[in-house]
């Protein structure tokens, strides 16, 4: 297998203008990070269209968007640890011990630790997708239109799956993002599909206009539903930083957690949430023999942080590799590649080894960057929980405009930014979750594309989608990933009622 | 069960029976796309239709099992949201005749109000924040904002 993408990437990741651009990212994704209920995709989301309508090139873009990424799942921690509020979802396990950390006055040794185990995290996953990815790619090519479809199935049942605890929530919300793909004029035929003769409509939904709608105007309006409730005081960082024991300490668990978050980040649809919950489990399970996890254990906080840093690169192999995302963020990136016209797959790695390496590549640097961030600079990212609603919020409400301004030049493209707002918040309210939506909006075209090729190979004939070793293993799959928890719901209510 | 719940329980009834009657006219129109030729044998419509299916068929398991939902907000919370978007809207619109830093201020400052500043903060913030989103997207990122009578 060769590494020669790798090679060139760093070529491109070390290039001074990429290098300060994964520099910028990373700074800004753990100060979003550290923002209370705003997560990597909401900062993805705000500086996609600044970073698209700046002209950057495709490798500056998703460097810099990566960055954020990586940067607001080490920042998550921050707010977790100091004010008891998770940064993002990813971060909810880390509070559970972090904050008795610091509430003990061992802030500075939470902090540290889990920027230590995001490290670990962070790095070993990336050394994993370095190897593993070229070889997903390969996999990928024995993919045809029937298999790529029935991926596409299996991804929307993992996330009905792992995503939230309404599965009939998510599956709506990634039907929703379908039926918003087939507005506009269809590609194959040049048929008017649900324009009703307007021609703002003729293009369909603008990607950018729908992300931002619905993860930052739906959060102010939420956050203005909730800024009565008044603002909490983060605690201060005080005590000293960890020891070498300490850090030996935290290895293993990190290590296994790594492996854990890098598995679940690689299937299609789940994320960094559903990886620090399953190895705060399983390390709960392990360790816990004293009682100390959820008092401020060490490694119940370690476990998490790297959890969902390998999480986060692990999303990246499906992305990749298979064009589909392994989580909301890095739907939205997939998002961002479309916008330069990059559909990811198979060829990337050949087509596209400067892009796909120096993403790689940048993953190595910035892990390195944001752990010399989050040691010393730590104090400063805090301080982001001292600014008031006042002026973030207004900050957020302009970037969200102008992001749509500039990328369309069109006030209507403004208005309905705010309408799809408006939808993101009601559906927020009723319990649904927008990541779906967006995973079926990116991969809509694709699907629908995917579905009419492999009927068009078959002529018409339906068992072409059960045809091959791949799909038939896909669809099985898929099926037992939504039956799975139903039985094992159902087995342990069983075995339970006897003894009631 | 609580009112809290109940109330849950019916805005999720409401929200699957706009969704089962959104799935039937997306459907509709999506079974009567008008097309001459498709090289495949579905064509612009299949999907389309297959989609609507399937999210009627999620609206009726969802009308029967609502699950749970976040309490609707108080009058004040209601009227606060209102106030932010008639205000975006109208800032929005009107960027084009009073130029991005004029209608930008007001909304700045209009927002920080509302979220509890007070108004010489919000009217200082909201000048403030223009100045600056209007210096980065114009000048420094060589974007083509809005400009009103002021030439800004």
């Amino acid at each position: 297998m060769s590494l020669d993408y790798l090679w060139q990437g760093f070529g491109v990741a070390l290039m001074p203008s990429n290098l300060l651009i994964g520099f910028i990212g990373c700074f800004l994704g753990t100060l979003i990070g550290a923002l209370p209920a705003i997560g990597p995709i909401n900062g993805i989301a705000l500086l996609l269209p600044i970073a698209y309508t700046s002209g950057l090139p495709a490798e500056s873009t998703l460097i810099l968007l990566a960055g954020i990424y990586y940067g607001a799942e080490y920042g998550g921690r921050i707010s977790s640890i100091l004010i008891n509020v998770p940064g993002d979802a990813g971060a909810v396990m880390t509070a559970i011990d972090g904050y008795p950390m610091a509430r003990k006055g061992e802030a500075t040794k939470a902090l540290a630790i889990s920027g230590i185990s995001s490290f670990i995290g962070g790095m070993l996953a990336v050394l994993a997708i370095t190897f593993l990815a070229p070889l997903f790619g390969l996999l990928a090519i024995k993919f045809g239109p029937a298999e790529y479809f029935v991926l596409m199935v299996f991804a929307f049942a993992t996330l009905g799956s792992m995503v939230g605890h309404e599965p009939v929530k998510t599956l709506i919300g990634c039907v929703i993002g379908l039926m918003l793909t087939t507005i506009g004029i269809d590609a194959t035929s040049g048929a008017y599909r649900f324009t009703f003769d307007q021609p703002e409509l003729h293009d369909g939904i603008e990607f950018i206009v729908l992300v931002i709608g619905l993860f930052s105007i739906s959060e102010v309006l939420l956050m203005l539903e909730h800024q009565m409730k008044g603002t909490l005081k983060p605690l201060a960082v005080t005590g000293k930083y960890p020891t070498w024991a300490d850090i030996r300490y935290i290895w293993w668990p990190s290590i296994r957690a790594t492996v854990i978050g890098f598995v679940v980040g690689v299937l299609p649809g789940t994320g960094a949430s559903v990886a620090s919950a399953v190895s705060y489990t399983t390390e709960k399970r392990l360790n816990d023999r004293d009682g100390t996890f959820g008092k401020g254990d060490i490694r119940g906080l370690a476990a998490p942080e790297a959890a969902n840093n390998a999480a986060a690169t692990g999303a990246f192999v499906p992305m990749l590799t298979l064009g589909v995302p392994g989580s909301g963020t890095t739907a939205v990136m997939l998002g961002a590649l479309m916008l330069y016209n990059i559909q990811p797959g198979p060829q990337l790695f050949t087509e596209q080894p400067k892009l796909v390496g120096g993403l790689i590549a940048s993953m190595y640097i910035g892990n390195i960057l944001l752990l010399i961030l989050n040691l010393p600079l730590v104090q400063v990212f805090a301080r982001m929980l001292l600014l008031p609603n006042w002026i973030l919020i207004p900050g957020i409400t302009a970037l969200s405009i102008l992001g749509v301004y500039s990328a369309y030049s069109s006030v209507m493209s403004v208005l309905i930014m705010f309408g799809i707002g408006v939808g993101g918040y009601l559906l927020r309210k009723l319990g649904f979750d927008m990541a779906p939506i967006i995973l079926g909006f990116v991969l809509g075209k694709v699907m629908e594309v995917n579905l009419r090729n492999a009927l068009a190979i078959s002529g018409g004939e339906i068992g072409i989608l059960f045809s091959s070793v791949l799909s038939i293993t896909l669809w099985i799959m898929a099926v037992a990933i939504v039956a799975l928890p139903w039985v094992i719901r159902r087995w342990q209510a069983r075995s339970a009622s006897p003894a009631q | 069960m609580s009112a809290s719940s109940q109330s849950a329980r019916a805005s999720g009834r409401f929200a699957a029976v706009i969704l089962i009657i959104f799935a039937l006219v997306y459907g509709y129109f999506g079974a009567t796309v008008e097309y001459s030729f498709s090289s495949d044998p579905i064509g612009p419509r299949g999907f389309p239709v297959a989609l609507a299916v399937t999210l009627a068929a999620f609206g009726v398991y969802y009308l029967l099992n609502p699950g749970e939902a976040e309490a609707w907000p108080e009058r004040e919370g209601r009227n606060a949201a209102l106030v932010f978007l008639v205000l975006s809207a109208l800032c929005v619109l009107g960027m084009d005749h009073l130029g991005f830093i004029p209608a930008m201020a007001v909304l700045m400052a209009g927002i920080a109000r509302l979220f509890g500043a007070t108004w010489p903060f919000a009217i200082g913030s909201g000048i403030a924040q223009a100045v600056l989103w209007w210096s980065l997207f114009g000048p420094v990122l060589g974007g083509n904002l809005p400009k009103g009578p002021l030439g800004f």
